[in-house]
C-alpha cells in the first residue's frame, strides 16, 4: 500500500536533485516539528502478570525521559501510551495494539511479554505498517516470520527465543560436571514445565537434547499455570531423586513456594529454574530457602559497569524493590527503536510502509549494545542471537546468563557464560558434599 | 513409600482445609440469600493484605494482623450489604439473583484493582506464616500446614456452633429455609442478610491470610480459591454447608492423589469432570435436595 506522502516522495525522488532535496526538506521539517511521537505499549498492567507489566512500563518511562532529555527523535519528544492487556490472549492483545494505533497514531509498539497471543502482534504490526518490538521470548516468532518475511518486516523480538534455554541449560550442567564443581549422583534429570507455550518449548528442547549431553529424563511432569501446591510433584521427585531438577515454570512466587516445600525433605539434586528467580519477589517470598538455586535468562540487565547508571536511575525513580531486570527489556527496546528512527530520518506514522521499512532496515543492520547485552537481529527469524549456544562471539549475541542465589539477602551472582561471569558456582546447601 | 503417600495426604488435607474455608463463606451467602457473591475472591484478597499491612507497615503483633483480616473482611461484607445488596433487594425479587451476581462481579473487579493500585503488582510475602518442620519418624510436616488445618477445624466448629446453638444462627437457618415464612414469624430478614455477609466477609478475611501464608500476596490471590469453592458448592449442593465442607476435603484429596498418580496437570480437569458427572446424575448436588435450600 502506498499513501500520498510516499507517492510525493517518490515523485520528488525521480528528479535530478530530488534525493538530496528530499533529504534536506525532510531533515528541516523534522527539526522544526515538535509534535510528540506516540510510543504504544500493550502491557499486562493488571491480572497475574501485572508485576512484570508495571516494570515494563517503568522501563519505557525511564527510556522516554532520557531520550527526551537528549532532544527526542530529531527534535520531537516521545510520549508513552499504555493499553492494559489484563489476562492477555490473542483477542485482548490485538485489540489493545489496534487501539494504540487508532487513537494515538503510534508508529511503534514496544511490548514486554504477552502470553497466549499466538504471535498475533506480528499481524497487527504488518496490517498497520508499524514497528513492533516485544519480549515474548518465543520461537514461534521466528517460525511466523519465516512464513512471510516481506509481510512481517516490522516485527522484532528483542531477545533470543526460548528454545535456546534448552541446549544452553544442558551445556551448562555438562560443563559444571566436567569442571568438577558438581558431582552428579546419577545421569537423571527431572523436567517440570507448566502449561504454557514458553515453558513447554523449553522443556521439550531440554528433553529432546538431553541424550546428546549425556543425561536421561527420569520425570517430565507438566503442572498447571499458575501453580503453588507442589506436594504431589515433590512426592514423585523424592521417589526417584534425579541429579538435577529443571523447573521451566517461571512465576517467581510459585518457584519460591517450590523451594520452601522442597526443603521440607530435600534430595541431592541441583535445582535450575526459569526466569522467576531473577525477580525480587522470589527472594522475598522464599527467604533463606532460595539459597543455592540456579536460574538463567536470555534477557536481563547485566550486573556490569555499563548498566550501572541505568540500575541506579531505575531504583532511584521506581523504588528499592523495583525489578530493573524486567524494566531493562523495554528500556533497551525503546532506545534501540529511537536510535534507528533517528538514523532513518524520522518515526513515520501508521501505514507509512516506506518509512517503517527504512527503520526496520536500520534495526536489522545495527548491532546495539544495551543494558541487557548485545542485540543483533538473526535475519532468519528477526530475534536476537544467543551467546554462547548460537554464536561464539560475545559481541554478536545476547548473553544467556546463568545466575545463582548464594545469599538471599544480596543480589544473585552471575556464574556463566564465560567473559560475563563475575562469580563461581557454589554447591547448594541442601546437597551433601 | 508410606512417607510419600503421607506427604500427598498432607498436601491434600491442607488444600482441602483452604478450599473448605473458602467454600463455607461462599456457601453461607448462597444458601441463606440465594446470592452468588462474585466479590468473595476480592474480599479474600483484602483480608490477606489487611493482615500484611497491620503486621508489616504498622508493626503490630501477629494476632492483631489476624484480627485486622477478620475486621476488614467483615467491613467489606457489611459495606457490600449496605451499598449494594440492600438496594437490590428492594427491586423485583425474581431478578435479584442475577442482578446481585453482576453487581458483585463489578465490585470484585474494582476491589482487586484498588488493591493493585495501592500495593502494586509484585507478589509479597505474607508475614503471618510459620516456618519450620515437625519430624515424625519418616514424615516431615511443615508447621504451616498444621496451623492451616487446625485453624480451619476451629473455624468450622465455631461456625457450626454459631449456626446450631445461637439465636442468630437459628434466624439465619430460618431465613435460608423460607424467607417469607421467617419474616412472618418475626425474623428481621434484612438484619439476617447483613449478619450473613459480615460473617462471610470475616471468613473470607481468614481464608485470605491462610491462602497467602501458603502462597503469596498478589491482587488475583482470591481467584483460584473462589473458583475451587464454586466447584465444591456445586458438587455438594447449593447452600449445603456440611456437604460443602465434605466436598472440599474429598475433592482436594482426590485432586492430590490424581496429581500424584496421573500427573499434576490432571488435577483440575478431574475436578471439572466430577462437576459434570454430578450435574448429570445428581443435578442438585451430592448432598442437596431439589428446590430446598438447607444450611
Amino acid at each position: 500500500m502506498i499513501n500520498r506522502r510516499a507517492m510525493l516522495q517518490g515523485v520528488l525522488g525521480a528528479g535530478a536533485a530530488g534525493g538530496a532535496l528530499l533529504a534536506d526538506l525532510n531533515s528541516r521539517a523534522e527539526a522544526q516539528d515538535a509534535t510528540p511521537i506516540a510510543v504504544g505499549a500493550a502491557l499486562p498492567m493488571s491480572g497475574f502478570a501485572a508485576a512484570d507489566g508495571i516494570e515494563f512500563k517503568n522501563g519505557l518511562d525511564l527510556a522516554a525521559e532520557e531520550i527526551n532529555a537528549a532532544g527526542g527523535i530529531l527534535g520531537r519528544p516521545v510520549e508513552i501510551h499504555v493499553e492494559d492487556t489484563k489476562e492477555m490472549g490473542a483477542d485482548i492483545v490485538s485489540q489493545s495494539m489496534q487501539r494504540l494505533i487508532d487513537r494515538y497514531t503510534a508508529p511503534v509498539i514496544i511490548n514486554g511479554y504477552n502470553v497466549g497471543t499466538n504471535m498475533i502482534e506480528m499481524d497487527i504490526a504488518a496490517d498497520n505498517d508499524v514497528i513492533m518490538m516485544h519480549y515474548n521470548t518465543l520461537i514461534s516468532h521466528n517460525e511466523k516470520f519465516k512464513t512471510d518475511p516481506a509481510r512481517y518486516y516490522g516485527s522484532f523480538q528483542g531477545d533470543p527465543p526460548e528454545y535456546w534455554y534448552g541446549p544452553g541449560c544442558l551445556n551448562f550442567l555438562k560443563e559444571l560436571a566436567a569442571a568438577g564443581s558438581w558431582k552428579a549422583p546419577n545421569k537423571k534429570i527431572a523436567i517440570i514445565p507448566s502449561a504454557n507455550e514458553y515453558s513447554i518449548v523449553i522443556a521439550n528442547a531440554i528433553r529432546d537434547k538431553a541424550a546428546e549431553y549425556g543425561f536421561e529424563v527420569s520425570l517430565f511432569e507438566t503442572v498447571p499455570f499458575p501453580t503453588n501446591q507442589w506436594g504431589p510433584t515433590l512426592a514423585k521427585l523424592r521417589q526417584d531423586p534425579p541429579a538435577a531438577i529443571i523447573v521451566t515454570h517461571f512465576l517467581p512466587q510459585d518457584l519460591a513456594q517450590f523451594m520452601v516445600q522442597f526443603l521440607a525433605q530435600p534430595t541431592d539434586s541441583l535445582i535450575y529454574m526459569q526466569y522467576g528467580p531473577s525477580l525480587p519477589a522470589f527472594r522475598e517470598i522464599g527467604g533463606e530457602s532460595v539459597n543455592g538455586v540456579i536460574y538463567s535468562t536470555v534477557v536481563g540487565c547485566l550486573p556490569d559497569d555499563f548498566s550501572k547508571p541505568f540500575r541506579e536511575a531505575y531504583r532511584a525513580k521506581f523504588g528499592p524493590s523495583s525489578a530493573y531486570i524486567t524494566g531493562s527489556q523495554t528500556y533497551d527496546g525503546l532506545w534501540m527503536w529511537a536510535t534507528a528512527a533517528a538514523i532513518a530520518g524520522g518515526p513515520g506514522e501508521p501505514f507509512n510502509k516506506e518509512q517503517a521499512q527504512k527503520i526496520a532496515a536500520v534495526m536489522r543492520r545495527n548491532v546495539y549494545r544495551g543494558v541487557n547485552g548485545t542485540y543483533r537481529a538473526d535475519p532468519a527469524g528477526q530475534s536476537a542471537y544467543c551467546y554462547p549456544t548460537q554464536v561464539a562471539d560475545p559481541s554478536l549475541g545476547m548473553p544467556h546468563q546463568f545466575l545463582q542465589h548464594q545469599d538471599y539477602k544480596t543480589n544473585p551472582k552471575l556464574i556463566a557464560p564465560p567473559l560475563y561471569a563475575t562469580d563461581s558456582f557454589v554447591l547448594p546447601p541442601w546437597i551433601k558434599a | 513409600m508410606l512417607d510419600i503417600l503421607m506427604s500427598v495426604l498432607v498436601a491434600g488435607l491442607t488444600t482441602g482445609a483452604l478450599y473448605a474455608l473458602a467454600t463455607v463463606g461462599l456457601s453461607l451467602v448462597w444458601g441463606s440469600m440465594g446470592m452468588l457473591n462474585m466479590a468473595h475472591a476480592a474480599m479474600l484478597t483484602l483480608g490477606g493484605y489487611a493482615a500484611f499491612t497491620a503486621t508489616t507497615t504498622l508493626g503490630l503483633p501477629v494476632f492483631a494482623g489476624f484480627a485486622a483480616a477478620i475486621l476488614f473482611g467483615a467491613m467489606a461484607g457489611g459495606l457490600l450489604y449496605v451499598l449494594i445488596v440492600r438496594n437490590l433487594l428492594k427491586n423485583d425479587k425474581a431478578t435479584f439473583e442475577s442482578n446481585v451476581m453482576i453487581a458483585t462481579v463489578g465490585i470484585g473487579i474494582a476491589l482487586e484493582n484498588t488493591i493493585l493500585l495501592t500495593y502494586g503488582g509484585q507478589p509479597l510475602k505474607q508475614p503471618l506464616s510459620v516456618d519450620g518442620i515437625l519430624k515424625l519418624g519418616p514424615l516431615n510436616l511443615p508447621y504451616q500446614n498444621i496451623v492451616i488445618i487446625l485453624v480451619v477445624v476451629v473455624m468450622m466448629a465455631v461456625i457450626a456452633l454459631l449456626l446450631g446453638k445461637t439465636r442468630m444462627g437459628r434466624a439465619i437457618r430460618a431465613t435460608a429455609q423460607n424467607r417469607d415464612a421467617a419474616q412472618l414469624m418475626g425474623v428481621a430478614v434484612n438484619r439476617v442478610y447483613f449478619q450473613v455477609l459480615v460473617l462471610s466477609g470475616s471468613l473470607a478475611g481468614i481464608c485470605g491470610v491462610m491462602v497467602s501464608s501458603m502462597t503469596q500476596l498478589s491482587p488475583p490471590l482470591g481467584n483460584d480459591p473462589m473458583l475451587k469453592a464454586f466447584i465444591m458448592c456445586v458438587v455438594a449442593g447449593l447452600g449445603n454447608l456440611p456437604g460443602a465442607v465434605a466436598a472440599a476435603f474429598g475433592l482436594a484429596l482426590l485432586e492430590a492423589f490424581i496429581q500424584y498418580v496421573a500427573g499434576a496437570r490432571w488435577g483440575f480437569p478431574s475436578l471439572l469432570f466430577v462437576v459434570i458427572a454430578v450435574l448429570i446424575w445428581r443435578p442438585s448436588g451430592l448432598f442437596g435436595r431439589t428446590q430446598i435450600r438447607r444450611m
